[in-house]
């Protein structure tokens, strides 16, 4: 037991040492592959689930040349079984989907919180704040982690960034009856705008859609340098709005403009995240994409859209569904494959909808309708 | 009307009906020719369903419950769905049961049968005629029956009058739950895949889970047994083709239970095994069936509760020792013999959650 968890802390400081050098813009001491092949050899040993996927498939971390030979994790077993190389009495942090699908959440284990920890403010920093304003103020559309919604890993990333990098915090808790409750957030953009410092507005999309909902045409004028972080879908908890439409009201309500609107993309299985490049670009650094709708990936987390059959990587550019490479994932798996739609080129990828001309699936019943029943 | 004259009006939809059937009548080739192109299903598929599926003939008993069932109205206007082409049948029934004047909206993906069946209906001089409509347009007091997608139902619901009554035939799935019957794993097997085929597995009575009350031993000797069956029922009624959605979502179950429990791959189906279920997992249409052991009917319960507004049908064995239970949990689901899961009595809807 002292042998694994010894092998599972060193390859933690490996990951951070990857993603510390990457941020600095220097060589890692590894290649992605070689700390990626590492770590797929661990959880091929103490994951259970990756064990009996490897075995059935006879494609074993130790007779593959690179992790895009791995076989990946679908989302899916993240919710039927446990994925995690140490044991539950290890668990450093638990972190639930919202379950609104099926029931029961999916579930992420980490021994360690250190290495997401390092991930997320590398990627949030050249993303949201690399120009460090040095007195920022954060609204959070979300409850502290101390809440008993906490668990989320969203909740989890808005408050380390509200830790590292805002002066003052101010967290919206739910209400039994909505997700935010307006005249609160209107109070607590004007006590931020009083302050004349600027302000970082983070949350789900959805919580979003609900405040400007609430505020229909009353405009909140937020000092100048403010952004928002908005991440996620609708899932059923507001309206859905077109991309463009709460890109453009998110603008016109907050009096910023749009490359300040800055989306995110990151899921519960993951322990990395992407964002679009806007604000970066607006200010004339470097990004590989400065469109909304494509996000761009960190250098230790590779996105490769595959083909719907035998899940086998696509050409660049072709749609395809998409599978993660996770260098942060240390304790789970490495490369996650997920039901979403998306073109991938170089270090982004542009998320897609619903396959066009879907048909319906008759009167079976789709596990998205699920929740529309009674 | 009066019960009798609803009855025959039934009993003509039947005869009807039974036209294309007959694989020797011109309208029953003309069905044959022209719905595997607009079903997707194979031909072999279509025969099929036409032949075991397609209700032709009614229980006295069953009668009397379908024009109960039915109600009554001065007119009733039928939106079809796709893919269970045989459901047009009963829709009808049902209709002509309870209105003297029935109008259908054939489904945009499937428009064959239900113009088939009204030839046959006007050829045999029947009174139980429908019309054909392009559009809904009901009038105060009408009742329409909307089979297909919940959106439907709700768009419809929202955009009828107020007193219009709109009786929604949602999605639904179907369970199997294999106890007390380990020593004819293999026929129940048998007997299950046959429950699966029908549609390519895209109708609501169709089983996509299955519990097998009983050791692991027991739950392993029933999955790999309803793989080789399923692999077998594709050499005799080859499955048609899948969107790229079914496809996608194929993949990603399978190499989910790669990870999460067993897996057995066959040729156009997947039979999944959780031996140690933590949630139940629906797996996408295509026939593939997701079975999990369970130890008690305790363990059954907890898992199905996400899913219990769901669930339109449970096949059980003949000495299964849970049909009362469900009858309690499920009110509204049917309990039907495995094997006969998709070949409910002519009695109503065959989604009767509506009914409780």
């Amino acid at each position: 037991m002292n042998r694994d968890r010894e092998e599972r802390a060193e390859l933690h400081a490996r990951v951070r040492a990857f993603i510390d050098a990457s941020e600095k813009g220097e060589t890692p001491a590894e290649s992605f592959d070689a700390l990626g092949l590492a770590i797929a050899r661990h959880q091929a040993e103490h994951v259970p689930a990756y064990r009996r996927l490897v075995a059935h498939r006879n494609e074993h971390p130790r007779d593959a040349a690179s992790v895009r030979e791995l076989p990946a994790v679908p989302t899916d077993a993240f919710r039927l079984t446990r994925i995690a190389a140490h044991p539950p009495s290890d668990d450093a942090a638990l972190f639930r989907t919202s379950g609104t699908m099926s029931g029961t959440p999916g579930e992420h284990a980490l021994s360690t919180t250190a290495t997401y920890q390092a991930a997320a403010l590398a990627w949030g920093r050249w993303a949201l704040f690399f120009d460090a304003p040095a007195a920022m103020t954060a609204i959070a559309l979300t409850p502290p982690r101390a809440h008993p919604l906490g668990n989320s890993s969203l909740h989890f990333m808005i408050q380390l960034f509200a830790t590292e990098f805002a002066r003052a915090v101010r967290y919206l808790q739910p209400w039994p009856d909505r997700l935010v409750d307006a005249a609160e957030f209107v109070e607590a953009c004007a006590t931020a705008s009083r302050a004349a410092e600027p302000v970082i507005v983070m949350g789900a999309s959805f919580a979003f859609v609900q405040v400007l909902d609430a505020l229909g045409d009353e405009r909140l004028a937020l000092p100048e340098g403010s952004r928002i972080m908005h991440t996620g879908g609708f899932k059923g908890r507001s309206r859905e709005v077109a991309p463009d439409e709460l890109l453009s009201r998110m603008a016109t309500t907050f009096a910023i403009p749009e490359s300040a609107v800055v989306g995110e993309y990151g899921m519960t299985e993951l322990s990395s995240q992407l964002y679009e490049g806007t604000l970066r670009a607006a200010r004339g650094l470097p990004a590989p994409s400065a469109r909304h709708g494509v996000f761009v990936a960190p250098p230790w987390l590779h996105v490769v859209a595959v083909d719907a059959d035998k899940l086998r990587p696509v050409s660049e550019g072709e749609i395809g569904i998409l599978r993660f490479e996770d260098l942060a994932n240390v304790d789970s798996a490495l490369v996650v494959q997920t039901a979403d739609r998306g073109r991938c080129r170089g270090s982004t990828v542009e998320l897609l909808g619903r396959l066009a001309g879907a048909p319906p699936r008759g009167c079976s019943l789709a596990v998205e309708e699920l929740m529309g029943r009674p | 009307m009066s019960q009798q004259e609803r009855e025959r009006r039934v009993h003509a939809v039947l005869q009807a009906a039974r036209r294309l059937s007959d694989p020797r009548d011109p309208l029953g080739i003309e069905a044959r020719r022209a719905l595997p192109g607009a079903t997707g299903l194979s031909g072999a598929s279509v025969e099929l369903s036409l032949v075991r599926h397609l209700e032709t003939s009614v229980t006295s008993d069953d009668l009397g419950k379908l024009v109960t069932r039915a109600g009554s109205a001065p007119r009733v206007h039928v939106v079809l769905s796709a893919n269970v082409f045989t459901g047009v049948v009963r829709a009808v029934a049902l209709a002509v049961a309870a209105a003297p004047s029935v109008m259908v909206r054939p489904s945009s993906r499937e428009a064959v049968l239900a113009p088939l069946l009204l030839r046959a209906i006007t050829e045999l001089g029947k009174e139980a005629r429908f019309e054909l409509i392009p559009t809904l347009e009901p009038a105060p007091g009408d009742h329409v029956h909307v089979y297909g997608r919940l959106e439907t139902i709700a768009a419809i619901r929202v955009g009828c009058p107020a007193d219009v009554t709109v009786r929604g035939h949602g999605p639904g799935f179907g369970i199997a739950v294999v106890d007390g019957a380990t020593s004819e794993a293999a026929l129940l097997a048998e007997s299950l895949s046959w429950d699966i085929v029908p549609f390519d597995q895209r109708g609501c009575l169709s089983p996509r889970l299955a519990f097998v009350e009983g050791s692991r031993d027991d739950a392993e000797r029933f999955a790999s047994r309803l793989a080789v069956e399923l692999d077998q029922r594709e050499k005799e009624v080859p499955r048609g083709a899948l969107s790229e959605e079914e496809r996608r979502d194929r993949s990603l179950y399978r190499r989910t239970l790669q990870a999460v429990g067993q897996c057995h791959d066959g040729v156009a189906s997947t039979v999944g095994l959780d031996l140690d279920p933590r949630a139940m997992f629906l797996p996408p249409t295509g026939r593939h069936l997701h079975v999990v052991r369970v130890a008690s009917a305790d363990e059954m319960e907890r898992l199905l509760v996400p899913y219990r507004g769901a669930i339109t049908c449970i096949g059980v064995t003949e000495k299964s020792s849970l049909a009362a239970r469900f009858a309690t949990l499920l009110p509204g689901a049917r309990i039907l013999p495995i094997g006969n899961m998709q070949r409910p009595p002519l009695d109503g809807p065959v989604d009767l959650r509506e009914m409780v």
